[in-house]
């Protein structure tokens, strides 16, 4: 089986594997990188698990093959802790609101939400309920997590 | 918002306990640090698929896998054959007890019948997915077709299609409680009604999944998501192998609600392992897990209350058929649980149950949060509001006329032994409901409902349920916790730490809690059952008091200080004449042979084992009541149902982390809506057609509406601090709210789940025929 | 599920993608945004040997305004379509149609083109694009053809490209002045592929309807355009248009589903094109 070189900067490092062609960028990461924090959740999108930053937009890596994200920057959650490892804004409102309980969809949970709030606006309720739609929880009822991003919306980050 | 409302017990103050706290394995599920199952990976390791039956229901006239042991890679395929001890017959997971009247029968690989869709067959072991992948096409496998059933009320009949050889009954239940056809004839108003709910599934966001391997002692261990660490013993006994060989470790389950309660990778990851010798990973695909994996029961309910004109609900006849699927795991449990709950939260002095379960060659069916005291909640409390407009009286009045009260004996014959704060959750949920919003236009109505439940927590006492926990000090002055607990996401962990933190006198953060290791930590049962915090939250509370009881003693007779003036904080002991450095007390107790460490054992109630004919004074340790108020907007041209406000209140008794608890409540509200609007596993002629997440449609954060909690402490519960159960009750009131809140919009009772919108505008034609599609 | 390998070629031209299609037959699929076609390899539902990237190639990607059209190339996301600003400036109802498509992820990497060419009869945007009186580009490498969209679409994911053709631009004829539009769905969750959408755009003048185009999702094997009723709504006034629902039950020819019955299907088709009408006559200002 042919397999082919893919490079990405991830979480601000650089990260390079090999793999055949049709590795999803879920897989690649799981499997080769050991970016165990993208989770699978179902394999077609739509749970969210998956969702990773790739050139700073939400995608489901199950549904984007490794090979065609080579030289991007990709980010998961680990990527927003700070260097020292403590937990971003958003990361801590998370944290301090219960957004967590089984916290399987936590980590795609947090990259849309990270890309929500990317631009700095100041999103309402029902906007983050929509912006959030696409990741599904079965613990939570969500209401946390929307307590969370806007509490993050509201006083976004400092730089460390 | 957590609301302490006229306890009868005066609120305490507590340091670490009762407070929000934040839990430690959620902040390393948020770092991205917290591995689950299937992110483990050991050198070596070999993946394991299994091959399912594509038809429901069939003789297995022919098997081959010689073309793909040819593939490279794969390393073995096994069939029922190498199986050690294939036919697996276990009781009620976790239990020591086995109890002849529920032995289910099922199989790890079946050999000569399939008996639903997607019932294992083979198992491919091989080194890698692709290899997995070629080795699945090339195995062959030849199904004869038999009749099958597919309705429970068409399995009971005499000439239907036999899905076991002893008959399609699975089991009964009987309740006879004072005189029922006196009731009726006694009654001013007899009220009837027929229900049906559906299949549905539990939808964790983590599917199955484990890894296995053989350590240096000869043990196979199992990391796997389960709720219940104590397979080892029913791994054990398929491999033919002591119970001391098998070792199954749980870390945080990505979601459980009562799918990962039977065995799941389990059986199989122990095969390969036993087989192979050499690591396995198995992780169910969502395809597998939505078509394959055990369903909660549908159930048909037929009711007729009999009451007065004064709204005094005399009594109920009450039939259940419930649908077992294809094999009998836990499915007799669950019938008991919706027989013994099926007159709800009320007095009823004359009660008839009949309550079967039977076989059909749909998916098997077994626990589901809730269990069956779920799924009874849409009976009776649709007849409550039956009852309510017959008599015209408010609803909410009629329920807390009928309240059950401390001492009140339910049907079958067990007494409440707390108080019952019923009419204080009522009052609690509407009040947090707020006004009824306007709907937002013409072509829109607004309706609004409300339902009631009771809910067990603990095991049913026949069982003898017992949870061990063992805490330490560390000579520094850290806290260490053992206790084979799973934690499925509830924070099942972080409440023990809380619990010894508080009788420590010790600063959280210095808890560390090691859990769900079935070879190094005591045993604590399942995770189920509403059980856990009852049952390893005592435990560790008793472990805890023993400990601190041990390090007064010592620093008592060390100090000479009196051991009634000394107190455990977080800076060490205090004493009257200042405070001695934990480590001190620690380094003190030591050399006077004072052990830092405890273990102990909580057993719960006890009681005889029961019979077909339900009738004992104690069945269940105790239960948790709760309130919920929703308000619905019904689209009046598409039938949508769109739940534009809900509260939901509960007594907790206490609550050991009011953020947790909150947690539960919404999240268990969100299910139970999914439940009332949104979800339905569908089959067509036995083949489960929902093969992924965007035919099973659970809700998202846009079809929910901001869920308003309030909990309310009687401290009455028998739990640690006065606390009780919380993880199951929550989610059943909410279909029948909905429903409520749906008729009092429309005029109309739905009586069949899920709520969908074509079924509403069937209503809205022709209110007497309900356009109800087969199942 | 476990994915049976392929091969993945990134081509570097419109004619290198069609040669491969045409040496590799049905073995070879084109990857554009993969939001339709990789859940379906995940699921085991499709098995190619090879997948054609074209996602990243220039000449498809982009949104200008020529000639009184609007050219999109086929794989424009619909993030990047929905925040364009020719097509918020001239084409609201397709924005307005792409923020029911799936969710923030789909529209990152999901494709106009790969929607329309994907075909399912319940996608939203391929129902937009017949009702705007689009036509697709067809391109072999070497020649292109003009194919409009209430053609395109031939059955159940199926569609009037010949083998070794790819859809290489949509072009959409800028709405004249004045037309409003309408779009509605109903799915189970907000997201979901529509159980029935519908659109409409129209034209009004002196309160009355002066010409509309109406079209369905998801109650045939491809959108459709009710022409009955758009004929029939000329000249009729907008407090009227309850009158002409009737019109669109030739055009409904649904099926039943084990999930959603084909009555259901019949009756959303009359409840939601009349709230697509009445939404477009709304919006629409007066013409002379």
């Amino acid at each position: 089986m042919r397999r082919v070189t893919t490079t990405v900067t991830l979480n601000n490092q650089q990260v390079r594997a090999e793999a055949p062609p049709h590795y999803t960028l879920l897989r690649w990461l799981r499997d080769l990188v050991g970016a165990h924090e993208v989770k699978e959740g179902c394999g077609e999108g739509v749970c969210g698990a998956c969702t990773v930053l790739v050139d700073g937009r939400p995608v489901s890596s199950c549904c984007v093959l490794a090979v065609e994200v080579d030289g991007a920057e990709v980010c998961t959650s680990r990527g927003l802790l700070h260097r020292d490892g403590t937990l971003s804004r958003l990361q801590q409102c998370f944290w301090e609101a219960g957004a967590a309980q089984c916290g399987f969809c936590t980590q795609g949970m947090l990259i849309t939400a990270s890309a929500l709030l990317a631009s700095g606006a100041k999103p309402s309720r029902e906007e983050i309920r929509e912006a959030l739609r696409g990741n599904l929880c079965r613990c939570t009822g969500y209401q946390a997590i929307v307590n969370a991003v806007e509490r993050a919306a509201s006083a976004p980050e400092v730089p460390a | 918002m957590t609301e302490v409302l006229s306890p009868t017990i005066p609120p305490a103050r507590f340091r670490v306990v009762n407070q929000p706290i934040k839990r430690a394995d959620a902040r390393e599920k948020i770092a991205g640090l917290t591995s689950y199952a299937a992110d483990h990976e050991l050198p070596g390791m070999l993946h394991a698929q299994l091959i399912r039956s594509l038809m429901p229901s069939a003789r297995i006239i022919h098997r081959d896998v010689s073309r793909a042991l040819e593939v490279p890679g794969v390393v073995a395929v096994l069939l029922g054959e190498d199986v050690p001890n294939n036919e697996l017959s276990s009781g009620v997971p976790g239990q020591q007890v086995e109890i002849q009247a529920f032995r289910a029968t099922s199989f790890v690989l079946a050999t000569e019948r399939v008996r639903y869709h997607g019932e294992p067959i083979a198992m491919i072991i091989a080194s890698d997915e692709d290899a997995l992948a070629e080795a699945e096409a090339r195995v062959e496998i030849e199904l004869q077709e038999l009749p099958g059933v597919f309705d429970p009320e068409h399995a009971l009949q005499p000439d239907a299609a036999l899905v076991h050889e002893s008959g399609n009954l699975l089991g009964s239940w009987s309740i006879d409680h004072g005189d029922i056809e006196a009731a009726l004839g006694d009654a001013d108003v007899v009220v009837e009604g027929e229900y049906a709910t559906q299949f549905v599934d539990h939808a964790y966001l983590e599917p199955e999944a484990g890894v296995a391997w053989l350590d240096d002692e000869g043990v196979i261990n199992i990391r796997s998501s389960t709720q219940v660490v104590e397979h080892f013993r029913d791994v054990a006994k398929i491999l033919g192998l002591p119970h001391a060989k098998v070792r199954v470790i749980a870390p945080y389950l990505g979601g459980g609600f009562g799918g990962k309660e039977d065995m799941t990778v389990e059986p199989y990851l122990g095969l390969a392992v036993h087989r192979t010798g050499r690591p396995v990973k198995m992780v169910w695909s969502r395809l597998e897990s939505l078509q394959a994996r055990f369903k909660r029961h549908p159930m048909r309910l037929r009711y007729k209350t009999a009451a007065t004109s004064d709204g005094t609900i005399l009594g109920h006849d009450i039939e259940i058929l419930a649908d077992a699927g294809a094999y009998p795991l836990l499915s007799a449990y669950v019938l008991l649980y919706a027989s013994i709950n099926a007159t709800g939260p009320y007095l009823c002095r004359n009660v008839r149950v009949r309550a079967r379960a039977a076989y059909t060659n749909n998916t098997p069916c077994s626990a589901m949060r809730g269990f069956g005291g779920m799924q009874v909640v849409f009976g009776y409390e649709s007849q409550m509001d039956k009852v309510a407009r017959a008599l015209s009286m408010d609803p909410a009045a009629l329920r807390k006329r009928n309240s059950l009260a401390k001492g009140d004996r339910i049907p079958v014959g067990q007494p409440m032994l707390t108080t019952v704060w019923l009419s204080q959750c009522i009052d609690a949920a509407q009040a947090a409901a707020g006004p009824k919003p306007a709907p937002r236009d013409s072509r829109h109505v607004v309706g609004r409902g409300l339902a009631c439940n009771i809910q067990p927590y603990g095991r049913a006492v026949w069982l003898n349920d017992s949870a061990s926990a063992w805490v330490g000090f560390e000579l520094d002055g850290s806290v260490v916790i053992r206790c084979g607990v799973t934690d499925v996401g509830g924070g099942q962990v972080s409440a023990l730490a809380q619990i010894a933190a508080e009788i420590l006198g010790v600063e959280l953060e210095q808890v560390t809690v090691h859990f769900g290791d079935s070879a190094r930590t005591p045993l604590a049962g399942t995770t189920t059952a509403t059980r856990q915090l009852y049952m390893s939250g005592n435990a560790t509370l008793q472990a805890a008091t023993q400990l601190r009881d041990q390090i007064l003693t010592g620093v008592a007779e060390g100090t000479g200080a009196p051991r009634d003036q000394l107190r455990m904080e977080p800076a060490g002991v205090a004493m009257p004449l200042g405070v001695l450095p934990l480590t001190e007390a620690l380094a003190m107790c030591v050399r006077l042979g004072q052990s830092v460490q405890a273990l102990s054992t909580f057993f719960g109630p006890r009681g005889r084992e029961i019979g077909q004919q339900l009738a004992t004074d104690r069945i269940y340790p105790d239960a948790t009541f709760g309130a919920h108020v929703a308000d619905v907007e019904v689209d009046l041209d598409t039938g949508e149902v769109r739940v534009l406000n809900y509260a939901a209140c509960h007594d907790v008794g206490r609550a050991i982390n009011p953020q947790s608890v909150e947690g539960q409540i919404i999240g268990a509200v969100a299910q139970g809506i999914g439940y009332a609007l949104y979800e339905r596993v569908v089959f067509q002629d036995g083949f489960n057609l929902t093969s992924g997440f965007f035919q099973y449609v659970i809700p998202s954060s846009q079809d929910l509406p901001e869920i308003k909690c309030v909990v309310l402490e009687s401290g009455e519960g028998l739990g640690p601090f006065g606390a009780r159960g919380i993880g199951e009750p929550p989610i059943g009131p909410c279909a029948a709210t909905i429903a409520s809140a749906v008729e009092d919009a429309i005029g109309v009772r739905l009586t069949r789940l899920p709520i969908l919108p074509e079924h509403v505008v069937s209503c809205l034609r022709a209110p007497s025929v309900q356009g109800l599609p087969r199942n | 599920m476990y994915v049976r390998p392929f091969e993945y070629s990134r081509v570097t031209s419109v004619a290198e993608a069609a040669a491969l299609l045409r040496h590799h037959g049905d073995g070879a699929r084109l990857l554009a945004g993969g939001q339709s076609l990789l859940p379906m390899i995940n699921l085991g539902l499709a098995q190619p040997e090879l997948l054609i990237g074209i996602g990243h190639l220039p000449e498809l990607r982009g949104v200008t305004r020529q000639d009184g059209e609007i050219i999109i190339g086929a794989c424009t996301t619909y993030a990047a379509l929905a925040a364009h600003e020719v097509a918020l400036a001239h084409l609201s109802l397709l924005v307005a149609a792409i923020r029911h498509v799936g969710n923030v992820r789909v529209r990152n990497q999901g494709t106009l083109g790969g929607s329309v060419a994907h075909a399912d009869p319940a996608a939203e945007t391929p129902l937009v694009l017949c009702v705007l009186d689009a036509r697709c580009e067809a391109s072999d490498g070497e020649r292109t053809r003009q194919i409009p969209a209430v053609d395109f679409a031939q059955s159940y994911y199926t569609t009037a490209l010949a083998e070794g053709e790819i859809l290489s631009q949509l072009r959409v004829p800028l709405p004249a002045a004045g037309t409003g539009w309408g779009f509605h769905e109903y799915s189970r969750r907000a997201g979901d592929f529509a159980i029935v959408a519908a659109a409409a755009t129209v034209q009004c003048r002196d309160g009355a309807v002066a010409e509309a185009r109406v079209g369905l999702a998801g109650v045939a094997d491809t959108p459709v355009r009710c022409r009955a009723l758009e004929a029939a709504a000329v000249g009729t006034k907008v407090a009227e248009l309850d009158g002409l629902v009737d019109q669109i039950d030739a055009d409904l020819m649904p099926k039943d589903d084990p999930f959603v019955s084909a009555e259901y299907r019949r009756h959303l088709a009359r409840v939601l094109i009349l709230r697509a009408l009445r939404d477009a006559c709304s919006r629409a200002t007066e013409v002379q």
